[in-house]
């Protein structure tokens, strides 16, 4: 009695354990404000580095538009919209992202507004390897209510080991990735990721052939 | 043989599956903004780059992606061609419904004030002077 009780209770455990690993595959978002918004541009404004590297803002904003349009949206020029940010004395990117949406909105004729943030962009050399690490928060919001519609935060690293070569080798190739970290490899994959559906991004936009199509409402 | 053949046929027909197909020619436009936002005094570049996807798009009959035509013509605006930017912007706002309040507003100052060039440490170059 006693023992079957036990192997009761064990199964039991492995049946929570496998629920609960089963949980783990992806918790869907919650887009019905992103549907109900029914945004058809969106307009990439600035980037904020909150990272060590000057450079990563501009740098990490050339990736943005490739991914994003081919999801199937109007995307505003970032360069151009960059360009009439400074000459409107907004060169500061934290200041645009503090300004009221319905503002940037009306400016530029934009339905959705995407604001990205550098949280990390940086190589750490331990020994003889290097470890290149990116963040990103993204989140993108109604330009005339400033409601969010969809958020996402990615995070991604590489660390190159030494490929043979020996102790040299291994010496010289950190020293080369000193030089240079490459860092858009990175910065891209994680934008794609970030973007792609089913997953952590939003559904077809009106220029895609699935568009209302692909969208998967979330359990109730 | 024969087998020999489909199976290589099969494996390249996979391979290129792989690839996901892109809707729009992008040409170098990343690489080349990339580029631009390293070494911002060299326009030429960034102007030829834009002006080359174009023309790729065009000669393969592929769509351009949307915001192309308007950074090429904010591009030419900073060389102080005021009026083939406008042909970039007008091009924009056809190709885009979306784009018509910024392309209107881009179209109505063009010539209007002069655009300092990217990477400009001096004074605003003159906007085209009327013939």
């Amino acid at each position: 009695m006693n023992l079957t009780s036990r192997i009761g209770r064990l199964a039991l455990g492995a049946l929570l354990a496998a629920a609960v690993s089963g949980c783990v595959a992806v918790p869907r978002k919650d887009l019905t404000k992103f549907v109900a918004a029914q945004p058809r541009s969106i307009l990439v404004i600035p980037v904020v580095n909150n990272s060590v590297d000057l450079t990563a803002a501009d740098y990490f904003l050339s990736t943005v538009p490739v991914p994003l349009a081919e999801r199937g949206y109007y995307v505003f020029p970032v360069n151009l919209v960059k360009r009439l940010l400074e000459d409107d004395g907004l060169a500061d990117a934290s200041l645009v992202h503090q300004a009221a949406p319905d503002r940037l909105g009306n400016l530029f004729g934009a339905d959705a507004i995407l604001y990205i943030v550098i949280q990390k962009w940086d190589a750490k050399w331990i020994l003889v390897s290097t470890q290149v690490t990116v963040e990103f928060e993204y989140t993108l919001r109604d330009a005339k209510t400033g409601t969010v519609l969809w958020e996402d935060k990615e995070r991604m690293q590489y660390a190159s080991d030494s490929g043979g070569g020996g102790l040299l080798g291994a010496i010289v190739s950190a020293a080369m990735a000193k030089a240079a970290p490459d860092y858009m490899p990175l910065a891209q994959r994680a934008n794609w990721n970030a973007l792609s559906y089913p997953g952590p991004g939003f559904p077809a936009g009106p220029y895609r052939a699935d568009y209302k199509r692909d969208y998967q409402p979330g359990p109730p | 043989m024969m087998a020999r053949l489909m199976a290589l046929a099969l494996l390249a027909a996979a391979a290129t599956g792989c690839a996901p197909q892109r809707a729009y020619h992008w040409g170098r436009y990343d690489a080349a903004l990339y580029q631009h936002y390293q070494n911002p005094a060299e326009r030429e570049a960034w102007l030829t780059s834009l002006k080359t996807t174009l023309l790729e798009a065009q000669q393969e009959g592929r769509r351009v992606p949307p915001g192309l035509f308007a950074e090429y013509g904010y591009a030419l605006l900073e060389e102080g061609s005021t009026r083939e930017a406008v042909v970039y912007f007008e091009k924009e706002k056809a190709t885009w419904p979306e784009s018509a309040v910024l392309m209107e507003k881009m179209i109505r100052n063009a010539g209007q004030r002069p655009v300092k060039p990217a990477g400009a440490t001096g004074p605003a170059t003159r906007a085209e002077t009327r013939p």
